[in-house]
């Protein structure tokens, strides 16, 4: 006796649509990101930093004993490898260690927040632009064109002096200036997807505007975006370091790897390793988020190797 | 091509406007309740400091404050500052040199550095130059300009010294005392900081040669040229090279609208006397005429300068030239 | 007979790719003589672009010529340098390729490009290879030559930059011309004008021309010979004529049956050739064609038929036309 085959429930068409365009689509990046050893080992890297973030407190209390605003005038300078220094202190004596522990916490925190700010308000201005087209498009891509015309170093140094920065102040103000280049991108993606069919399918069976664009055009802009994050976190700690090094952006006692590096000119007699502790750390994150984002691009379109 | 820039002039409009607007209303918002000339003068009385402001037009309507400050910028006036009262415009004056000597410089040898390396890495691909010359160039984009900065002085300017060998300046335009007329002084400043500025250009520029060069070399056209029996280095340098410029050349077209804000960190690690350290220095001392008027100057300057890059690009192609 | 100018001997070439070994080109011999029209025939993939690569090497990576040899005025052009090559390439054999839009340089003027093999081989300066190019152009049937040859690829039309195309092949007067698809990318009222112009240039010019495409009615209208191509081997060759009155191997066979013919019943289905394509990684055991092919039998699936005299004129590799079996009309 063959037994009768299994009548699955009929699916809503819309739905069904987007199911098949995603699923095996995210797998096989997925996959191809798991096979990437480069991918992987950055992506360990930069899962590193956020850890050593998050427990900075903790690994300060447990490694080196000591917290980053202790002052300890005697051991000015000290060399590397000294009894409880590590790494050394710094001109006031606060051990360096430490220092660059609580400065991964700076780091890793303004870098993401600014990320995750820029890449939200960028997707909605880009898929509302994008989807809309017409007038809305026009005001919205000029409104990014004048963003991006403006040298965006001025516009943090501007907004530094204006607002008092702290580290989601500092976040928001260096998003303030990247939505504009996602907008442009997931615009440009949205007007690539907004023809194909399934599109069409969805609206002729009686999807409203706002689903239309959350849960048909967004899954499919949703790569872009998440290259761009990657790629973008390097540049946002590149951004805060050097706004930190010039004193407008977190200042001290609160450490951060830019602000560790402000007035290095005047110890480099003293302790060159002040200078390359801090350096070395920027790089090896920023490194570690170029190469992993790069990694997350080749994993969704290979074809652009 | 008359219709390609009537458009691209067009499309600017808005921005400039858009731009003028916002740093105006930043402007009125941060200085417009400032009294200009309290900090030189505390007992100034309250009817005097009317009259300064009504002189200075601070009292008539917004809009009309606004034309004025459109009008004063077509004829070159950003304004003045508010700590002292100076031209903005005569301050761009006189850092412009400095700091398009430097920038220029640095875009010149990130061109004449990033086209052989690319050259080489795409000739030779997926050997161990093209690895580590890739490497070179994702590590590049990777280091901070402020660090290199500092950690190049360390080397060859402190290090050296105290080694005894000939070192590098570490900063200025000019040796103190001299009035800067020896060309062999300025040029010796203008290295460190000429490279450091140029380092990120090389890392991007020499990594877009590369593949821009491949993607031309696996063309039709280049195969027809091998078909021709030519040698492949007349394939390479002269068909396929001219193509795969054309790309670059758009690239570096992007940076010349930051020619003048670029070098700003560079410039305050090494005492440059360009706009970005102004803008630096004036922002420290809450100048913000001053800083607006620079920054309106610099979002200008982009606008145009993405214009120019619209009509390098035209000449150099072809395809677009005789349309 | 006199000698042939063009002589082809056991040719392999294989593209190593992470997938496996392709098996592009398999053990091709030949022979071209001087002033002949010679057609390549057969599907996409079969190897008939990659043989015509390989003489005059042009095999990009991945792949390679790893056996035969081309003998070409007394050389083995598989055994020269790249400068020995280079000096052959354009000026004794040239060729010409299918997409005339993207074989041309966007960025050099058409004259420049069409006098350059002048340059390169003959050493004449710009001027003279540019009044050369301007009456090639005209030879080729390009209306205003000396305008059009100071204008950019882009100028020109589909038609317009395959008739230059030809004109530079034609500048250094090459023994050998190849035309690999020539057609395929233009116009059908297009297509015939070039067939026609290549007509005339081997007459003219008495050059040999091999001319390598999948279209049957191509090769009718141009070819004295041709030779059938399946699966990186010569299946079958021998005159045009011959070859379509009386196909001697199944393939051949379905492929002229596969034509839809104009006095053909419109209730009649079509014939396609069943099955696809096969794996050049790794072929069928015996004859490479069996699996698909209509007339086989029990030998065909374990040994490979050699190319074999069948019939005054032809040559055909299989068991079995070879046994003397006569293959119906198509």
């Amino acid at each position: 006796m063959i037994s009768p085959l299994p009548i699955e429930a009929p699916v809503p068409p819309s739905t069904a649509i987007v199911a098949r365009t995603s699923r095996g689509y995210w797998r096989e990046a997925g996959g191809r990101l798991r096979r990437n050893r480069i991918g992987i080992v950055s992506g360990g890297v930069l899962l590193f930093f956020v850890v050593v973030a998050l427990a900075a407190p903790l690994l300060a209390a447990l490694i080196t004993h000591t917290d980053y605003r202790s002052i300890d005038l005697i051991n000015t300078f000290a060399r590397p490898l000294t009894p409880s220094h590590i790494l050394g202190t710094d001109e006031l004596g606060r051990d360096e260690l430490t220092r660059l522990l609580f400065g991964a916490q700076v780091s890793m925190g303004i870098g993401f927040l600014a990320v995750v700010v820029a890449l939200t308000i960028g997707a909605c201005v880009g898929l509302v632009a994008g989807f809309y087209g017409g007038l809305i498009d026009g005001l919205l891509m000029r409104f990014v064109d004048m963003i991006l015309a403006t040298p965006a170093i001025f516009l943090f140094i501007l907004m530094s002096i204006l607002f008092k920065p702290n580290t989601i102040t500092l976040s928001l103000i260096i998003a303030s200036v990247g939505w504009g280049s996602i907008a442009r991108l997931v615009r440009g993606e949205v007007l690539s997807v907004r023809t194909r069919d399934f599109m069409v399918a969805a609206r002729a069976f009686g999807a409203s505007d706002a689903r239309l664009i959350f849960r048909h055009l967004l899954p499919n802009v949703l790569h872009v975006m998440i290259v761009f994050g990657s790629l973008y976190l390097g540049q946002v700690v590149l951004i805060e370091a050097a706004l930190d090094f010039l004193g407008l952006g977190i200042s001290p006692p609160t450490p951060s790897w830019g602000n560790m590096l402000t007035n290095s000119e005047t110890y480099f007699f003293h302790s060159s390793w002040l200078v390359i502790w801090p350096g070395v750390t920027i790089f090896l994150t920023v490194l570690a988020a170029n190469l992993f984002g790069n990694a997350v691009r080749d994993a969704f379109d290979p074809r652009l190797r | 091509m008359v219709k390609y820039l009537a458009r691209r002039v067009l499309a600017t409009v808005p921005v400039v406007i858009g731009v003028t607007l916002i740093t105006f209303a930043l402007m009125h918002a941060t200085a417009g309740s400032y009294i200009p000339g309290l900090d030189l003068n505390p007992n100034l009385k309250p009817e005097d400091a009317e009259a300064i402001k009504r002189y200075l037009g601070l009292d008539r309507p917004l809009y009309v404050q606004y034309l004025t400050w459109l009008a004063g910028i077509a004829h070159g006036d950003f304004g003045r500052s508010m700590i002292d009262g100076s031209l903005v415009s005569s301050h761009i004056f006189d850092r412009l040199p400095a700091t398009l000597e430097l920038t220029i410089t640095a875009i010149l040898i990130g061109v004449l550095i990033s086209i052989p390396l690319g050259i080489a890495g795409a000739l030779r691909r997926g050997s161990k130059i093209d690895h580590a010359l890739t490497a070179l160039s994702v590590a590049g984009f990777a280091v901070p300009a402020f660090w290199l900065g500092l950690v190049l002085i360390l080397i060859f300017s402190v290090q050296f010294e105290a080694w005894g060998l000939p070192f590098l300046p570490s900063g200025g335009v000019m040796t103190p005392g001299t009035n800067g007329g020896d060309p062999l002084d300025r040029l010796v400043h203008l290295v460190l900081p000429a490279t450091v500025l140029s380092f990120v250009y090389l890392s991007i520029w020499s990594r877009f040669t590369r593949s821009s060069m491949l993607e031309v070399l696996s063309q039709d056209y280049v195969r027809t040229a091998r078909a021709k029996g030519m040698s492949e280095r007349r394939v390479v340098y002269l068909h396929a090279l001219r193509n795969a410029v054309i790309p670059l050349i758009t690239l570096v077209g992007l940076e010349l609208p930051s020619l003048v804000s670029g070098g700003l960190v560079v410039e305050v690690v090494f005492s440059w006397p360009g706009i970005g350290k102004l803008l630096y220095e004036r922002a420290l001392q809450t100048d913000y005429t001053t800083v607006l008027g620079i920054t309106t100057f610099a979002a200008l300057l982009v606008v145009a300068g993405n214009l120019l890059a619209d009509v390098l690009y035209a000449t150099l192609d072809p395809r677009i030239r005789y349309e | 007979m006199p000698a042939p100018l063009l002589e082809v001997r056991d040719l392999k070439t294989q593209f190593f790719t992470p997938e496996g070994v392709v098996k592009a080109v398999d053990g091709v011999s030949f022979e071209l003589h001087a002033g002949e029209t010679l057609g390549i025939v057969g599907e996409s993939g079969c190897g008939k672009s990659v043989t015509a690569l390989s003489i005059m090497r042009l095999i990009p990576r991945p792949g390679r010529i790893v056996g035969g040899s081309v003998l070409f005025e007394g050389r083995d052009l598989v055994g020269l340098s790249a400068a020995e090559m280079q000096e052959v390439r354009g000026e004794s054999i040239a060729m010409i390729f299918q997409d005339p839009m993207t074989s041309l340089n966007p960025v050099f003027r058409v004259g420049w490009q069409v006098g350059e093999p002048l340059v390169i081989h003959q050493a004449k300066d710009n001027a003279s290879a540019g009044v050369e190019a301007t009456r090639m152009l005209a030879k080729v049937g390009i209306p205003n030559p000396q305008q059009r040859a100071r204008d950019f690829p882009h100028h020109f039309s589909g038609g317009m930059r395959q008739r230059a195309m030809i004109a530079m092949g034609l500048t250094t007067t090459p023994a050998v011309l190849i035309a690999d698809e020539p057609t395929t990318a233009l116009d059908v009222t297009i297509q015939a004008q070039i067939l026609d112009l290549l007509r005339h240039v081997n007459r003219e010019f008495g050059m040999a021309t091999i001319l390598i495409t999948h279209n049957l009615g191509v090769v009718a209208g141009m070819c004295e010979r041709v030779m059938v191509m399946y699966a990186g081997r010569i299946v079958e060759s021998g005159p045009t004529a011959d070859v379509f009155a009386h196909p001697k191997h199944p393939y051949t066979w379905s492929l002229l049956r596969s034509i839809p013919r104009l006095d053909a019943d419109r209730r009649e289905p079509l014939k396609p050739i069943e099955g696809s394509p096969p794996d050049l990684i790794d072929p069928p055991a015996g004859c490479s064609f069996h699996p698909r092919c209509a007339f086989r039998v029990d030998r065909c699936s374990h040994d490979d038929p050699r190319l074999q005299p069948v019939g005054d004129t032809q040559q055909a590799a299989c068991w079995v036309t070879q046994a003397g079996t006569e293959l119906p009309r198509a």
